[in-house]
C-alpha cells in the first residue's frame, strides 16, 4: 500500500472518532428526527378482556360490558376525546378516507391524556333502557351508558338477509391539535353490532 | 262589600306573588345554564392550558407521568361536566367544571415548575456534555497527529532499509 492511502485511512479514522466524540454534545442541542410511523390505536375487547364474546344479541334491561382501549404512538403525550355514537344500518359511518366524522349526536364521551408509548383503557357498560317493536321495525329510545341514561331515538327495519334488527354502537377517536387549538377527528373508529331481535 | 274587596286584594296579591316567583325561577334557571356553559368553557381552557404545559415539560425532558394521572382526573371531571349540561343538570355541571378547573390549574402550575427544573438540568447537562466532547475531541486529534507522525517515521525507516532488487 502507498503512503498516500495510509494518510487517507488516518484522516477517515480520525474524523470518525471526532464525530463519535461530538455526538453526545450535539444530541443535546440538535433534535434528530425519529424514525417510524406515528399513529394511535383504538380497540374494543369483550367482557373477558379478550377479543371474543362481544355483546351481540341484546335484550331490554340487561347490562353488557366491553373494554375500550387506546394506545399512543404519536411521539409525545396526546389529549384524546372518544365520542360514543349509536346508529342503524342505514345511517353513515365516519369516513376515514376524507377525515369526515359521523354527523350523529354523541351520547357519551371519554377524555384521556396518554403518554407516548402508553395505553389507556376503560370499562364501558351499557344497556337498552327503552325499546319497542312494531311489525318489521324496531325502535331504541333510550340507552344507559356507564350509569348515565341517554336519549337515542333510533329505529331499524328488519334485515331479512341477516335476520335481525341491527344497530351499531361505535366509538370515534378525536385528538387535540395544538397548532389549531381544537379537537379534530383522528380517522379512527371502532364499534360493535347489536341485534335487537331478542 | 268590604269582604269582597279584601278577597279581591288577597287574590291579586297571591297572583302577583306566584307570577313573580315563576319569573324569578325562570330567570335563575337561565342564569344557571349560562353559568354552567361558562364554567365548562373555563374548565376546557384550564385543561388545554395544563396539557400544553405538560407538553412543554415533556419537550425539555421532564418526567410527566404523574402529571398525566392528574390531567386524566381533570379530563374525566370535564367530561362529566359537559355531559351534565346535555342532560340539564346544570348544578352538577358547574360543580364538576369547577373541580376540573382546579385540578387543571394545579397540573399547569406543576408542569411549569417541572419545565423550569428540567430546563436547568438540561442546560447543566448540555454544558458538561459540551466540555466532555471538547476534551475528547482534543485527545482524539492529538492522538491522531502523534500516531500519524509515528507511523510516517516508521514507514520511511522501513522504506530506507529496503534493498533495491534487480530483476
Amino acid at each position: 500500500m502507498r503512503f498516500q492511502n495510509y494518510r487517507t485511512l488516518f484522516r477517515v479514522a480520525g474524523l470518525t472518532c471526532v464525530l463519535l466524540a461530538v455526538y453526545p454534545a450535539l444530541s443535546t442541542v440538535v433534535t434528530f428526527p425519529e424514525g417510524g410511523e406515528r399513529f394511535s390505536e383504538l380497540w374494543l375487547l369483550g367482557p373477558g378482556h379478550m377479543a371474543e364474546n362481544y355483546p351481540f344479541n341484546v335484550r331490554v334491561g340487561e347490562q353488557y360490558s366491553i373494554y375500550l382501549g387506546l394506545g399512543n404512538h404519536m411521539g409525545s403525550s396526546m389529549y384524546y376525546v372518544i365520542y360514543v355514537r349509536f346508529r342503524n344500518q342505514t345511517q353513515p359511518v365516519p369516513n376515514v378516507t376524507i377525515s369526515m366524522p359521523s354527523s350523529l349526536p354523541s351520547l357519551y364521551e371519554f377524555r384521556a391524556a396518554v403518554l407516548d408509548g402508553d395505553t389507556w383503557e376503560k370499562l364501558v357498560t351499557f344497556s337498552v333502557l327503552e325499546a319497542s317493536r312494531c311489525e318489521n321495525s324496531s325502535f331504541v329510545n333510550r340507552l344507559v351508558i356507564n350509569d348515565r341514561a341517554v336519549l337515542v331515538n333510533s329505529s331499524a327495519i328488519w334485515d331479512s338477509e341477516n335476520r335481525g334488527f341491527y344497530y351499531q354502537l361505535f366509538f370515534e377517536l378525536w385528538v387535540y391539535n395544538v397548532a389549531g387549538s381544537r379537537f379534530q377527528f383522528h380517522d379512527r373508529f371502532v364499534g360493535i353490532w347489536l341485534n335487537m331481535t331478542g | 262589600m268590604l269582604h269582597a274587596n279584601k278577597l279581591c286584594f288577597f287574590s291579586v296579591t297571591v297572583s302577583l306573588f306566584v307570577l313573580s316567583s315563576i319569573l324569578m325561577l325562570s330567570v335563575s334557571g337561565t342564569i344557571s345554564q349560562k353559568e354552567a356553559v361558562l364554567s365548562v368553557s373555563e374548565a376546557e381552557q384550564s385543561v388545554v392550558r395544563a396539557y400544553k404545559a405538560v407538553l412543554d415539560a415533556e419537550r425539555v425532558g421532564a418526567n410527566v407521568s404523574s402529571l398525566l394521572v392528574s390531567l386524566n382526573n381533570a379530563t374525566g371531571l370535564l367530561s362529566e361536566a359537559r355531559m351534565s349540561i346535555e342532560t340539564g343538570n346544570f348544578e352538577k355541571a358547574v360543580r364538576f367544571a369547577a373541580l376540573s378547573s382546579e385540578v387543571g390549574n394545579g397540573v399547569g402550575s406543576e408542569a411549569e415548575r417541572l419545565t423550569v427544573e428540567a430546563s436547568q438540568t438540561h442546560a447543566a447537562n448540555s454544558w458538561w456534555s459540551l466540555v466532555e466532547s471538547g476534551v475528547v475531541v482534543v485527545v482524539v486529534l492529538c492522538a491522531s497527529v502523534l500516531g500519524y507522525r509515528y507511523f510516517k517515521r516508521r514507514y520511511y525507516m522501513r522504506l530506507l532499509k529496503m534493498r533495491p532488487r534487480v530483476g
